[in-house]
């Protein structure tokens, strides 16, 4: 092959496309050969492709938090083992938090991809595994206090070496999780996910040769940049600031405000954090990895999204959260909820921050939690001990001329719900009696906040519950004069009992949102309201067309209509 | 249908633009062909035109299969019937919840897609409840649903969808709840879920349930008012609709299940896929239609077609209905060719559509396409555009690519070079995900190129995948019309229980197994088959614990113990070749179980016109090859060469419907059956 000065663009789009297919495919596999819910039906992980500088790629459409933090899993995993540690056929599993990974339900795979010879680069998968072997079943206890209570954590290992697996880490850790089982068939997906995307590179490098594919890898970081700092450098320049809170971390009462200060220059990202409550005792802590990640997110979302998604997108963004503090705490502090709580509510944030500057792109609050409810005990159809996160969608806040989405998963998430005939039939611990949309819970506004949602569940078998919920004290915000959206939270009403109560006054957990071990008996229901989204612009500006369609759709009651749109006075 | 011999066996596929219509004549042995404009307002009109046109008496029609898109038009825009939903009480809102991901990330102005219902008020809850075994944890309230159904008496809906959770275990409910709306709304069509679509996940049955009833009022209009026009017109025998399956089915049972036949048209293309590989020896192949919007691409392997469950209206919006696995991209000749916010040239997924199509049809279209370079290149001659009954414009092409071409800083012929390389590189990405992706190498396939565009693309997507043989079937630009006529008649029936590979009662499954065949069997013959018909079973399978089934063919009607072993041996096999593993000893779960009953047809050697010497000297015109420039290219009319022809490239092959190019250092053979046989090893590799 001749050495032409410059990449032609057709061979740049075939090449980005390949290695954002390759990312897909790897999901796909996952999805259909993988054991657990939250992989198969909810497809909580990301694929990625890294060069042998930890720089990203390229990326597929699965769990934006999740693709922010595994730049950080990557680079560290690199450092900590040195390039030269990497052999052909291994594979190295990963899932520390205090060495770059986001919590410790999430495990991180890497494989390095080697061409005739020579280490071309590194294909990972990032996955929230359902038991992690923390104190109670499914992880994220949300009355943590250390790392150590939140699951068996992993620095990086190899489990497999030169394609042999390790079976001294397989017993360690199957020994561990309390579905040995289930976490077998899961890497073994996850580890499949790899093979394939070794083996489609393979093909890649094979036709196109390998210093090209290299060079048109860093061209189109270099594309991607420009076009991410040509992008921000349409955002007015300014500094801009947000602040919001996280209303308590299971242990006390207390609460934890975050400060925002977000500086646009010319082509560059400045989000400091200086200022920000110090770390919580308890789980609701966000990593450094995090904290960047969901900037990042925030970020690319009000960007071009067509621009290929790999290094280049994060270089104008810097993030700066002091340590010790709720947005980079330190060892040993418990982090389950950083990564699916205060993680959303950091991305909120920044858009926030932007409703004046950018009023056309921006969205109000999401409902900001992922409602995580972990739940666990031993199947009496087989014996076996089961384990499951369970979490939910929210609305979305509105929108400069659109009304925010019904019961869809935060901004930082993408994952799906795990439908009733499957969860049923997977775990037998409880009866779904319904699920749906609730009426008033987006926020009012000229564009309304999507609406939440409520699923009530009677408990069929004895189990053990544990919940790491948000927005069950502070409202999903509204932006530029719309109003908050209605806050979620979770119920018990016991077996014999007419009345719903918090699982404070139930049980005295110390939050009513963040608590972990209850043991619930049949007969007992439980009831997860989920939040809306905050609305945008000033509720009477709302064209009377629309709050007639939501009156007779049901998406808001005629007291709403009257009270926060004023239907009928005009 | 089965009375044949001496009739005339004809398809007509109806589209968009145009109805494409291939008979065969049994005394003869001959195809013969027409194509003739749609009557969207009159459709009945469209297919007797169709069969005039093609000097075919309606009276010596032995069987009418066709291909048609109005379902799937329907589905597109919206345009169904209103449909009253009734849920288990307490999950009305399944439609609206969905299943909560987006569709793409990074994008703040994304609407979640609306379900097919008019309100969210048409969402009803009926009192009763099942569990997971099928067990009634709250029985069904008889009296509440009378009372639902007396509660919409006066609103105008035109059908009813019925989806109760896990009535895919048992249909009790779903079937009394039906016998009470046939009571209360008299003469509304219902839809079923355990009917439609026997599957897990609620939202996806659901979804297909409801979109079976949104179409049945217009599908049974649609197939009385076609059915009036070919019986006025002289028809004597029943005809059928083509199925998403591949299978045919008598046009009162698709009236019965529309959904079957969203997928209709590409099912036709697969067929002859199948069958003209096999004729020519050829029963590995990777399919290529490309026609004026999209790409469709596929795969046949041994000859067997694939199945999939897995179709969407749009993104979000599932129907799970059996279809041939099909991959279709934005790729056709009337993909619009644009420059992204980063500089990069993009081409599709936005076409021009039939109206006003690439700027060379002189309709109006003024954005590049697909075609447009393509003739700009000297591909296709602008005077011989469907036989010639359509002038391309030459002059409309340059102007429409030369204002990208200023933006892009290239030449015009550089930048129609570039459009010609981006479409074949997305439809070879689409290929590489239906073969590469799940294990198959490209490089063992021959590539079946049709639909208007795709011949003339074939040599260079093969080129790019190494493929070594490209197949042009007779007639690509009227395949899947030739598909239907040879669709057999086909009845699918499934039971679905699950059991593990420990426990599992062969005595029951041998029983339900004979049971389904002979409800499938009856329901032939109640469609007019006389003969004796084939019969395939299959038990879906994974490993407890996952959730995707694998299809897993069993031969043996009778289940004992050695033949369960077999299945799930042949299980362990599928597994280890899609995913690279098998967990030896795993406990494997049953999950369906599936029985195929088809009235098999003679499939007839189809044979398509041919010459009797080549033209020693063919006329020839200048054809833009990228790296080589402006070559001269010989240029035959189709038909007129004769069997065992063997041309060298680079040359053109014209006929009425369609163009195929052979690029330089390529040769082309015509096979006795006239399909044209391309040799894609080329010496060189550019590397794309």
């Amino acid at each position: 092959m001749s050495e032409p000065a410059t990449i032609d663009p057709v061979t740049l789009t075939v090449i980005d496309n390949y290695l954002t297919s390759t990312c897909r495919d790897m999901g796909v596999t996952m999805m259909k050969t993988s054991y657990s819910p939250i992989f198969n039906e909810s497809l909580d992980f990301s694929c990625v492709i890294f060069d042998p500088q930890g720089q990203m790629l390229a990326q597929a459409e699965f769990c934006p938090s999740q693709i922010g933090t595994i730049k950080f899993t990557v680079t560290w995993t690199l450092d900590e083992l040195g390039l030269e540690a990497f052999k052909p056929g291994d594979v190295v599993i990963h899932n520390d938090p205090y060495r770059g990974s986001g919590h410790v339900p999430e495990h991180m795979v890497l494989k390095p991809v080697f061409f005739e010879g020579e280490l071309f680069g590194f294909v990972a998968n990032v996955a929230h595994m359902s038991e992690p072997g923390a104190k109670t079943p499914g992880g994220l206890s949300g009355d943590a206090t250390e790392v150590f209570q939140e699951g068996l954590l992993l620095p990086p290992v190899k489990i497999r070496k030169r394609g042999v697996d390790d079976n001294d880490i397989w017993k360690i850790i199957l020994a561990n999780h309390r579905t040995p089982k289930v976490t077998y068939g899961d890497f073994r997906a996850m580890m499949a996910s790899l093979d394939l995307a070794e083996e489609r590179l393979h093909e890649l490098l094979a036709t196109y040769g390998a210093d090209l594919v290299r060079r048109s890898c860093q061209e189109l970081i270099a594309i991607s940049e420009r076009r991410m700092r040509a992008e921000i450098s349409s955002i007015p320049q300014g500094v801009y600031t947000f602040e919001d809170v996280i209303e308590d971390d299971g242990i006390s009462d207390a609460s934890y405000p975050m400060r925002l200060r977000l500086t646009v220059g010319d082509d560059e990202v400045i989000a400091d954090f200086t200022g920000s409550a110090r770390q919580a005792v308890g789980p609701v802590n966000a990593i450094y990895a995090v904290t960047a990640s969901a900037v990042y997110n925030a970020i690319l979302h009000l960007t071009d999204p067509t621009i290929p998604r790999n290094e280049g997108c994060y270089r104008p963004i810097t993030v700066i959260a002091p340590p010790g503090t709720i947005v980079n705490c330190e060892f040993p502090a418990p982090v389950a909820g950083g990564n699916t709580e205060t993680s959303p509510r950091i991305t909120d944030m920044v858009f926030g921050a932007l409703q004046h500057a950018i009023p056309e792109k921006i969205v109000a609050a999401c409902g900001g939690t992922s409602s995580p409810f972990l739940f666990g005990g031993t199947d009496p159809r087989s014996g076996d001990l089961y384990a499951h996160f369970h979490f939910e969608g929210v609305g979305w806040g509105g929108r400069q001329g659109l009304d925010g989405n019904n019961m869809v998963v935060t901004i930082n998430g993408n994952c799906r719900n795990t439908p009733v005939e499957v969860f049923e039939t997977r775990y037998p611990s409880f009866l779904i009696e319904s699920y749906r949309l609730l009426p008033d819970s987006g926020g009012p506004g000229e564009f309304r906040g999507g609406l939440g949602g409520e699923r009530l569940l009677t408990v069929t078998e004895e189990v053990t519950v544990s919940a790491l919920l948000n927005r069950m004290l502070a409202d999903p915000w509204g932006v530029l004069d719309g109003e908050n959206g209605q806050r979620g939270g979770i119920w018990v009403k016991r077996a014999g009992h007419d009345s719903w109560q918090t699982f404070v006054e139930a049980y005295g957990t110390m939050s009513p949102s963040k608590f972990s071990g209850i043991r619930l008996h049949p007969g007992d229901q439980v009831k997860l309201v989920m939040p809306g989204g905050g609305g945008y612009g000033d509720p009477l500006q709302r064209d009377r067309a629309s709050v007639e369609r939501d009156i007779s759709e049901g998406f808001i009651t005629m007291e709403r209509a009257v009270a926060a749109y004023g239907y009928g006075r005009e | 249908m089965v009375n044949s011999a001496g009739g005339v066996r004809v398809g007509i596929d109806t589209g968009g633009t145009f109805t494409d219509l291939v008979a065969f004549h049994p005394e003869s042995g001959s195809l013969t062909t027409s194509k003739t404009p749609s009557v969207p307002t009159e459709p009945g009109r469209a297919l007797t035109d169709a069969i005039s046109a093609a000097d075919i008496r309606p009276e010596a029609i032995a069987s009418l299969v066709h291909g048609t898109t109005v379902g799937t038009n329907a589905l597109i825009e919206r345009t169904g019937a209103r449909v009253l939903l009734l849920a288990t009480a307490g999950h009305e809102d399944i439609p609206y919840i969905q299943r909560i991901n987006r569709k793409s990330l990074y994008d703040l102005r994304w609407v979640k897609p609306k379900p097919l219902l008019a309100s969210r008020r048409d969402s009803l809850g009926v009192p009763e409840r099942l569990n997971s075994d099928g067990g009634v944890v709250r029985p069904l309230d008889l009296d509440a649903v009378r009372a639902l159904c007396q509660s919409v008496k006066d609103e105008p809906v035109e059908a009813v969808a019925i989806c109760l959770l896990f009535s895919y275990v048992n249909p009790e409910h779903e079937q009394q709840v039906r016998q009470i709306v046939a009571e209360e709304l008299p003469g509304l069509p219902v839809s079923v879920s355990h009917e439609v679509a026997p599957i897990w996940r609620e939202y996806e049955r659901t979804s297909t349930t409801l979109a079976d009833a949104y179409l049945k009022p217009l599908m049974d209009r649609y197939v009385a008012s076609l059915d009036g026009k070919l019986q006025d017109a002289g028809l004597t025998t029943p005809w059928a609709i083509m199925k998403s399956n591949g299978g045919a089915m008598r046009a009162a049972a698709a009236a019965a299940s529309p959904i079957q036949t969203a997928q209709s048209g590409p099912a036709g293309g697969m067929l002859v896929a199948q069958a003209l590989g096999i004729q020519a020896g050829q029963p590995n192949l990777l399919t290529l239609d490309m026609g004026g919007t999209s790409a469709d691409v596929g795969m046949i392997l041994d000859g067997e077609l694939r199945h999939t469950t897995e179709y969407e209206i749009e993104w979000g919006v599932p129907a799970a209905i059996p279809l041939i696995d099909i991959k279709s991209i934005g790729a056709g000749g009337g993909s619009i060719a644009w420059i992204d916010a980063g500089g990069f040239l993009r081409v599709g997924p936005e076409s021009a559509r039939a109206r006003p199509g690439p700027a060379c049809y002189g309709h109006g279209g003024t954005r590049p396409t697909v075609t447009d370079a393509n003739l700009i290149l000297g591909r296709l001659d602008p005077g011989y555009f469907l036989g010639g009954r359509m002038a391309l414009r030459r002059d409309l092409a340059e102007e429409a690519l030369a204002t990208l071409a200023a933006q892009a800083k290239m030449s015009v012929i550089d930048l129609a070079s570039a459009i010609v390389e981006i479409a074949n590189e997305n439809m070879a990405s689409a290929i590489k995900m239906v073969s590469l992706e799940r294990g198959y190498d490209p490089r063992r396939f021959a590539l079946f190129a049709f639909g208007g565009a795709g011949p003339l693309h074939a040599a260079a997507v093969a080129r790019a995948l190494r493929i070594p043989q490209v197949l042009v079937p007779m007639f690509p630009g009227n395949a899947s019309a030739l598909g239907m006529l040879l669709a057999d008649l086909r009845v699918d029936k499934v039971w679905t229980k699950a059991f593990r590979s420990s426990r599992v009662d062969a005595g029951l499954v041998s029983q339900q197994f004979a049971a389904i065949r002979a409800a499938a069997e009856e329901e032939l013959r109640s469609e007019g088959f006389t003969g004796e018909p084939t019969v395939a079973y299959a038990i879906s399978m994974r490993y407890a614990g996952q959730n995707y089934e694998h299809h897993v063919p069993v031969s043996e009607r009778v289940i004992d113990d050695a033949a369960l072993q077999d299945a799930f041996d042949a299980f362990e096999r599928i597994h280890a070749e899609r995913y690279g593993y098998a967990i030896a000893g795993e406990e494997i779960e049953l999950v369906a179980f599936h029985v195929t009953v088809s009235g098999q047809r003679d499939t007839p050697r189809l044979q398509a016109p041919l010459g009797t010497a080549v033209d020693p000297h063919p006329p020839s015109r200048l054809v833009h090859f990228r790296g080589l420039g402006d070559v001269a290219t010989a240029v035959y009319r189709r038909y007129d060469l004769p069997a065992g022809s063997n041309i060298d490239g680079p040359c053109v092959i014209e006929e009425p419907g369609s163009t195929t190019l052979v690029e330089p250092g390529m040769s082309v053979t015509v096979l006795p059956d006239g399909q044209l046989l391309i040799d894609a090893r080329t010496s060189e590799r550019g590397n794309a």
